[in-house]
């Protein structure tokens, strides 16, 4: 139930994954129900010891890990694209629910929206 | 559904104007909804989408002006067209009341734009009967 | 028919990672409609597995496309409208 926030883009050299995480957090704020989808390059997400200190970036993983404190019911990643993109349960940050990213995963949920 | 039921949308644009088509898909879909008898909710602009509010945008004369095309939509069709207040700063999208609190030398947001928080977003996806997103290709 | 459970809308050509993720994710009473560059699919004619699949006419037209013979229909704005309306739920990809 709710709404789906779906990230498929990568943590670095993108700004949509972050206003991906904006929308999701706006919505909780206003206690709407709403989960997040990490998919695709977006798993890259997940990944833990990111030090985005040298390009000039904060780490979305802190802002990541504030979902639970926001409100955000559910961190999810599709199992198959951490397969693909090398990303085991050890290398992952804490709260992430691995799920297979499919049609009856969608249909759990009222609304599905991308940011970008 | 009889075809005399009133729906309402809300439409999200996430592509930028000229660089992607975002912009006249979500004008072609929104004209057909208010010639349905439909009504569009707002209009929200996210990310890339806020360049649809720019004043400053300038194609070449023999190019359609999506920015001036949307805005005389909205104002047509008594819409609220709002851009995203942190897309916006981000992008260098401001209307006079963000270029006094920030000291900038100009603002250029287009009328009848305006700019706020994603809580316009939130509330168009609680009340509308379906949000629609146009996002760049 | 059946109502349309999830209504895709697929803008993206069938080279960009979104394209996949969208057809990995559809279920068997779900519609998909092709707009801008999601019309490319249909040049290289390949199935979908759905009843449903739309194309609008005018993004094929302009890429010089047409639908004839495939198993898809093609739709204007006013269709695509009424599918938003007619679906459950709507997911623009």
């Amino acid at each position: 139930m709710g709404m789906l926030i779906v990230i498929d883009q990568p943590a670095y050299g993108t700004w949509a994954g972050r206003e991906a995480l904006d929308m999701a957090f706006s919505l909780a704020a206003f206690d709407q129900p709403v989960s997040l989808l990490f998919t695709g390059a977006g798993v890259s997400w997940l990944r833990k010891d990111q030090d985005p200190a040298g390009i000039d970036q904060k780490s979305v993983a802190k802002n990541l890990a504030a979902a639970p404190v926001f409100g955000i019911e559910a961190v999810m990643a599709d199992r198959a694209s951490c397969q693909r993109l090398g990303l085991d349960a050890g290398d992952m940050a804490a709260g992430v629910t691995l799920v297979d990213a499919d049609a009856q995963l969608l249909s759990q949920f009222d609304q599905t929206a991308f940011s970008a | 559904m009889t075809d005399t039921d009133q729906h309402s949308f809300t439409l999200v644009i996430t592509g930028a104007p000229y660089s992607s088509q975002a912009p006249q898909t979500a004008l072609s879909f929104a004209r057909a909804a208010v010639a349905a008898r439909h009504r569009i909710d707002r209009v929200f602009l996210y990310g890339d989408g806020v360049h649809l509010a720019s004043a400053l945008v300038t194609p070449p004369s023999d190019e359609t002006h999506w920015p001036n095309a949307w805005a005389r939509f909205l104002t047509d069709h008594k819409v609220a067209g709002i851009a995203c207040i942190a897309s916006a700063l981000r992008r260098g999208l401001v209307d006079e009341g963000e270029q006094k609190r920030y000291e900038l030398t100009a603002s250029n947001l287009l009328s009848p734009f305006s700019i706020a928080g994603l809580g316009e977003w939130v509330e168009g996806t609680v009340k509308s009967t379906r949000t629609l997103y146009f996002h760049g290709g | 028919m059946n109502v349309i459970h999830t209504l895709h809308i697929l803008n993206k050509t069938p080279e960009h990672p979104r394209f996949r993720e969208c057809l990995g994710m559809l279920g068997p009473d779900d519609a998909l409609a092709l707009t801008e560059n999601g019309v490319l699919a249909l040049a290289g004619g390949q199935p979908f597995g759905l009843e449903r699949v739309y194309a609008l006419r005018t993004d094929l037209s302009a890429r010089g496309l047409s639908a004839t013979g495939a198993t898809v229909q093609p739709i204007d704005y006013p269709d695509l409208v009424e599918l938003t309306l007619e679906a459950k739920r709507v997911i623009s990809w």
